[in-house]
């Protein structure tokens, strides 16, 4: 009787707890609830935290969304700006359900696994539409420019957004857009590639300035040597002339010495010349009245007749 | 009693297939891993319960032929009846033999393959499926499986306690396993609950302890069909149902778990263990043991521990409780599911990556170049000096020119802590998610306006100061409760595809100045030679012309002693002179003396060069001419 007794009151609770998971149901902070009867919404949808009562399924449901601002990024898309370029871009975007009930009917399901993913198909929609459509009405260098005073950046993240706010307005989506900012820009693949092939032209144009400034300044440095070096030699080569001259001139004062008996000098000139022009090897053929060798004249020899 | 028996029979059935049924469906509808092994268990429930309540019927049959078969004994005496063959006069015992003895069998071995195969199958899809429950259909697929428990359990009780009290064996396999489908159910409602508390793993590790219990139903039929190869016949003695799971009854009943064994080792080899002081004292406890546990079980949602590094943020039926920020330590709170209380990681400084992707094999390398990618990396958009852009696009003759950027690469780690827990937890959706956006979006933005070249050399610690601020007011500005510690432009460099080139340039550098650096060596050597030789030159004129002038001051004071000799003997100092200058002059010169004997014969010796005969063709002008 005793065991019995202990099983019905577990049985008892049990039933309590699980009848209360089925009648009570829980709102956080960060939610916002929606209840259907019979598939009809509530009037007014739950906002404040707490716990709540309802029937159980079928006859009424809940739907719990999360009121936080929610983060979106929409697809790498291809646009074209002003000036003809092809570029990609991404957004991210934060968006939060400002009318609940609206929500519901706009995206009925389940929050997780439909009415979430059909909102981001309906932003991801009115995104790429707005984005294409700005980023038209503006050059690449508006949105990458070297100089920051040309730069159009956040304008063009404000104009976008604007758009797409406009959008979401006008369609009564129940949802709100908090912020808007480019996620990445890039380009399409061949377009990547010219750039590269620039960037590295760019790089030859460098390697070359400074490869032939190199032999450039080489040129420069080793001609200003030579110059110098034959500057250098030419002064030296004057410099010796010079020298050779001052050592005529000198030795020029020695001439009176020799003209007080010019015919001894000449003598002695010629007989200076005479040794000076054997001074090689060479051959000479005298006859007999060459002084010394006239003593040879008067010498006995055969006569012709004597010979065979 | 046995037609009652059949009733409870045909209630078990038709609950295990109601509520499989049910199941099933509560299971498809949430997506549930844990639902799906239950379903399986609560399938096969329905297989044996049809199995136990036929053979009931069987056994039903049997014993009412057998009753009629009496009344006829009793009322006709000796009848030519009971000459005719046995297999006539008793149908319905030679059906229920014919049952036990091929059909019990085969089903045992069909339960076998059934379970061994859904306990494979099912660790198969639990270890591959991605599925997760479908969060909004959780509670009321909570509340109905702990309502396929609740009916479940009270039935399968009722059904256990009629087999107990009434020894019906054949009603006691279709009772356990209503039974233990009662806790099955349980744990896969406690499996969903488990995910709406925090605990994701929870179906997961539910599914997974379903296949066990499964495998070790496949492992015990397996061995009971063994045993039962072996097992004596004693005459008179009724057998276990071949299918009948101990398992299970002892996952039904876990208060008769020494009563199971003890059954067990008694059928097998004949002892009896049930009246052991021990098992009794446990059993009687077992339901009040089990209590306690459930109690400790709610208790232990009363108090919660933050770890240290963490805060949590505690909700009272959803709603922030005021004050309520739990630091590291024990916290006491109201039981689950009125309190809760989430966790994040506050003091912790985590990091998230811009611009690169981490990989284990990257990561390991050394040495890291601009030539070799070492991880995912993004490009960036970055200005480029518009003169050399329009120098490049004046030269290229592309119909496809290159849009006025360049391409760079660059990795940024960025370091952050949660400083406001609240803000974190109900500003966002996805705070961190959130964070990583805006400080990619900083980045582009700051590179978008940046020059390529100042942002790769003097510029880059400016960069990383001016990204943190900007992360920072852009974290502030949407009330993350974050602080940004760090902002690290660990890699700024071309990418892969032009980093070679760039590197070139620095070689083309190093040529320029090997270039000047050898000129000026040359140079020096020019310099210096020349010098040398100038130095040379002037030397080498200077001695000549100190030679010279010596020479000559000598020669001339020679000749000034030699006049008076001259003029003492004019003609022999003459003579002498010659002579002697001409002994000194002709001493190596080959000479050829020639003497004349015959004066009348001239020979004429011309010792002339002769003149070429190509000169004598040289046309000259005619002077004369006009």
């Amino acid at each position: 009787m005793k065991r019995n007794l202990l099983t019905l009151v577990i049985g008892a609770v049990l039933i309590i707890i699980f009848a209360l998971l089925l009648f009570v149901f829980q709102v956080r902070q960060s939610e916002t609830a929606v209840i259907t009867t019979f598939g009809k919404p509530a009037a007014k949808p739950i906002t404040e935290p707490g716990a709540y009562f309802k029937w159980p399924w079928p006859i009424q449901k809940v739907y719990k969304y999360d009121q936080r601002v929610q983060n979106f990024e929409d697809k790498y898309s291809q646009s074209l700006t002003t000036n003809g370029v092809t570029i990609l871009t991404s957004v991210y975007v934060g968006w939060k359900i400002s009318d609940a009930g609206t929500f519901i009917q706009k995206f009925p399901g389940d929050p997780a696994t439909v009415s979430l993913p059909n909102v981001q198909s309906q932003l991801e929609s009115i995104l790429r539409s707005a984005k294409s459509a700005v980023i038209g009405q503006h050059p690449l260098s508006d949105l990458v420019n070297a100089d920051p005073q040309e730069l159009k950046f956040d304008a063009i993240e404000k104009e976008i957004e604007a758009s797409v706010q406009s959008q979401l307005q006008g369609k009564n989506y129940g949802i709100e857009l908090e912020f808007l900012g480019f996620k990445k820009i890039g380009l399409p693949e061949s377009v990547t590639q010219t750039v590269f092939q620039r960037m590295t032209a760019e790089r030859q144009v460098k390697i070359n300035e400074l490869v032939y400034d190199g032999e450039k300044q080489a040129t420069i440095i080793k001609s200003a040597a030579d110059r110098q070096a034959a500057d250098t030699l030419s002064q030296a080569s004057a410099a010796a002339t010079r020298i050779q001259g001052e050592g005529v001139a000198e030795a020029a004062k020695t001439l009176p010495v020799f003209q007080q008996n010019p015919e001894l000098a000449t003598f002695l000139l010629s007989i200076n010349a005479l040794q000076q022009s054997l001074n090689q090897r060479s051959t000479l053929i005298f006859d007999e009245r060459t002084p010394p060798f006239n003593l040879f004249q008067n010498l006995p020899t055969n006569s012709p007749s004597q010979q065979p | 009693m046995e037609r009652n028996t059949q009733k409870n029979g045909m209630v078990n059935l038709m609950a295990a297939v109601m509520v499989f049924i049910a199941a099933f469906v509560v299971t498809v509808f949430v997506n549930s891993l844990a639902g799906q092994g239950a379903s399986i268990f609560l399938g096969l429930g329905a297989l044996v319960a049809f199995a136990s309540w036929f053979q009931m019927r069987l056994e039903e049959n049997e014993r009412l032929e057998k009753l009629e078969l009496d009344e006829l004994a009793r009322a006709k005496g000796e009848s030519a009846l009971f000459d005719a063959k046995e297999s006539e006069v008793f149908p319905a015992r030679r059906s229920r033999e014919q049952f036990e003895k091929f059909f019990v069998p085969g089903f045992a071995v069909l339960l076998f393959l059934l379970q061994a195969g859904g306990a494979w199958l099912l660790w198969r899809w639990v270890s591959k499926t991605t599925g997760v429950i479908v969060d909004a259909r959780a509670m009321p697929s909570l509340s109905l499986f702990a309502i396929f428990a609740l009916l479940l359990f009270l039935i399968g009780r009722f059904s256990v306690t009629i087999a107990r009290l009434g020894d019906h064996r054949l009603l006691r396999p279709g009772s356990s396993f209503l039974l233990a489908g009662a806790y099955v159910c349980a744990f896969t409602a406690i499996g969903i609950a488990g995910i709406k508390t925090g605990f994701p793993k929870a179906d997961f590790w539910m599914a997974r302890a379903l296949c066990v219990l499964l495998g070790l139903m496949a492992a015990e039929m397996l061995l009971t069909l063994l045993l039962e190869i072996y097992r004596p016949r004693v005459k008179g003695k009724i057998a276990r149902p071949l299918y009948e799971s101990r398992v299970v009854g002892l996952l039904a009943q876990p208060e008769s778990l020494f009563t199971t064994a003890a059954q067990t080792i008694d059928y097998q080899f004949g002892f009896n263990v049930s009246d052991t002081w021990f098992f009794q004292l446990v059993k009687k406890n077992l339901l009040v043991l089990l209590l306690a546990q459930l109690a400790v079980l709610l208790l232990s949602t009363c108090v919660v521990f933050i770890d240290a590094g963490e805060q949590g943020v505690l909700e009272r039926f959803g709603r922030p409780v005021a004050g309520g920020i739990l630091l590291p330590g024990a916290h006491f709170k109201l039981p689950w599911p009125a309190d809760k209380a989430y966790r994040y990681r506050t003091e912790q400084i985590q990091t998230f990556d811009v611009g690169y992707t981490p990989d284990a094999q990257s990561e390991n390398t050394k040495t890291i170049l601009w030539t070799v990618a070492h991880s995912r990396e993004e490009n960036f958009l970055v200005g480029s000096d518009p003169v050399a852009i329009q120098n490049a696009d004046a030269d290229t003759n592309d119909t496809i020119k290159a849009p006025p950027v360049s391409l760079i690469t660059v990795s940024i780690p960025v370091q952050f802590q949660i400083t406001d827990v609240k803000a974190w937890a109900y500003n966002n959706a996805a705070p961190a998610s959130l964070l990583q956006d805006l400080a990619t979006r900083a980045v582009v933005h700051y590179l978008a306006g940046a020059d390529l070249n100042d942002v790769m050399s003097h510029s880059r610690l400016e960069a990383a100061q001016e990204l943190q601020k900007q992360i920072q007011t852009a974290a502030d500005g949407h009330d993350l409760g974050a602080k940004i510690l760090f902002v690290g432009l660990q890699d700024i460099h071309p990418p892969v595809a032009v980093a070679g080139d760039y590197e070139k340039v620095v070689g083309a550098e190093q040529t320029r100045l090997a270039a000047v650096l050898g000129a000026q060596a040359e140079a020096i050597r020019t310099n210096d030679l020349a010098e040398a030789a100038a130095f040379t030159m002037t030397n080498v004129a200077d001695a000549d012309r100190q030679k010279l002038e010596v020479s000559k001051f000598a020669e001339a004071a020679l000749f000034t002693n030699q006049i008076p000799a001259f003029a003492a003997a004019p003609s022999v100092y003459k003579q002498r002179e010659y002579f002697k200058t001409f002994a000194s002059a002709t001493a190596n010169s080959r000479k050829y003396i020639l003497l004349v004997t015959n004066t009348q014969d001239v020979v004429i010796f011309d010792l002339e060069d002769k003149i070429r005969n190509d000169l004598l063709d040289v046309n000259v002008p005619n002077n004369s001419s006009p």
